[in-house]
């Protein structure tokens, strides 16, 4: 019998090898993936469900694309008339930019950021993720500097300081951060203005958009292009206060009950060189901006 | 050393540098945060030349390298580079490879692989992560930039020793 099992391995070596590497594969993802569960109904559902989402949007493409050519002509209106707000709102932001370093020096006057409360452990971009599959950031500091797991992190670019994610694994020497356009990194948030809550998350199509989503459907008419969006402070991770990004378009479908706001993030993560982990204790409204 | 050795170990450092550098440099020629994958075109290049057995072995292995490199679950890339080292083995021996269309051609449909894999692994395992809108743009950008750089790849790859005489391992 022995000789039986060594004769048919000795014949499909190959088989046989293949076999085994995809067993300890899918015994590495069973283990290290949590959100597994091993139920052969569910995962025969999924596998089902995978060709049902390919088939549904080859379909969708088609009829996105007719809608497209019809919506076109009318984009063309409303392009201009954007284009009109859009200047006037560059002109606000110019000032509320101007407004924020005033007030920041006033304050810095004042001795206000001798006081800053918390720490912020500054370090660098050393490498990103090693496919197109993952979002993930590299930076050179780790455990031994003071990098704990599910610290946030935040960047400075243009005068304006915005989220740039949380550490989801800490080395000795460097740590790995989860970008906020990362689909699994969810942000409890609220509008700067008229201070309606949601949930930000990353979209996973392009990192220069975000979305915001459970937004009361009442708010609509207090939202405009171009608010500022700010972490909430609920649920503890992320300090009060931190800029997420601004409103680039707003979304109400009518079988909805809620609004989702795409935004377009304050941090362009291409151009991320430096940025700062935040320790606990740190609340971004009682910082001066 | 022996031969099989020598082929095994410089196919893995090829494929451990290629990943550092798709993290690090790659980084900076990214059209909107996508840079092309060589590991992938070497591991291509590998199993057409090497088999099935050299193709899924080092597949696993710069897969796992890939795993401890990013928030992916362990054993995530690992399953999907075995498979396309196993799948690509498979055509070892029975594919000429002139040194312009067909690496572009299989470096094209090796990326149209990877997309479906990985996709169809995210969906069994509920794993949500960027890159896994299966058809969407960035897999387009990333389809062309591999089949760009598969020809010089190639041509890079062919003039290493180890990899000169195309003998194909038996099963």
């Amino acid at each position: 019998m022995p000789g039986l099992f060594e004769g048919f391995f000795r014949k499909h070596r190959r088989g046989a090898a293949f076999a085994a590497l995809l067993l300890v594969s899918f015994v590495f993802l069973l283990f290290s993936n949590r959100a597994v569960v091993i139920r052969p109904k569910e995962m025969g559902l999924s596998v089902v469900g995978f060709f049902q989402k390919g088939a549904s949007g080859v379909f969708r493409w088609f009829g996105d694309t007719a809608g497209s050519i019809r919506q076109l002509s009318a984009a063309r209106q409303e392009l201009s008339s954007a284009r009109e707000r859009l200047q006037e709102m560059d002109r606000v932001t110019r000032e509320n930019v101007e407004l924020r370093r005033q007030n920041t020096s006033l304050k810095e006057q004042l001795d206000l950021s001798q006081s800053l409360p918390g720490e912020r452990i500054a370090a660098e971009v050393t490498a990103r993720d090693t496919d197109n599959l993952f979002s993930t950031l590299t930076i050179n500091k780790g455990s031994r500097d003071g990098v704990r797991k599910g610290m946030p992190v935040v960047a400075w670019q243009g005068d304006l300081e915005g989220l740039v994610g949380k550490v989801v694994l800490v080395g000795r020497g460097s740590s790995q951060i989860l970008p906020l356009y990362d689909p699994q990194c969810l942000v409890s948030a609220r509008l700067d203005r008229s201070r309606h809550e949601g949930l930000v998350g990353g979209e996973g199509k392009d990192r220069g958009t975000i979305l915001m989503r459970y937004v009361k459907k009442t708010a609509k008419d207090s939202i405009e292009y171009g608010d500022l969006v700010v972490t909430s402070g609920l649920g503890g991770l992320y300090p009060k206060g931190i800029n997420i990004g601004r409103i680039r378009d707003i979304k109400a479908q009518a079988y909805e009950t809620s609004l989702e706001l795409e935004i377009e993030p304050i941090i362009d993560f291409d151009r991320l060189e430096y940025l700062f982990v935040v320790a606990p204790g740190t609340d971004a409204e009682e910082l001066p901006r | 050393m022996n031969r099989d050795f020598r082929v095994w170990l410089f196919t893995l450092v090829a494929l451990a540098a290629c990943i550092v550098l798709q993290s690090t440099i790659l980084s900076k020629i990214a059209i909107r945060g996508v840079r092309p994958d060589l590991a992938l075109i070497v591991l291509v290049f590998v199993s057409l030349r090497r088999g099935s057995m050299v193709g899924q072995v080092t597949g696993f292995a710069s897969g796992f390298i890939e795993d401890l490199m990013n928030v992916s679950p362990l054993g995530f890339h690992s399953l999907l580079k075995t498979v396309i080292g196993f799948l690509y083995g498979l055509f070892s021996g029975n594919v000429f490879i002139d040194p312009f269309l067909m690496p572009i051609i299989l470096t094209i449909a090796a990326t149209i692989l990877k997309g479906f894999v990985s996709g169809l692994i995210s969906s069994i395992f509920g794993i949500a992560a960027s890159g896994f809108i299966t058809f969407a743009g960035r897999l387009w950008i990333e389809v062309g930039y591999n089949a760009v750089l598969a020809p010089f790849l190639f041509a890079l790859l062919n003039l290493v020793k180890v990899f000169k005489q195309a003998d194909k391992e038996g099963s």
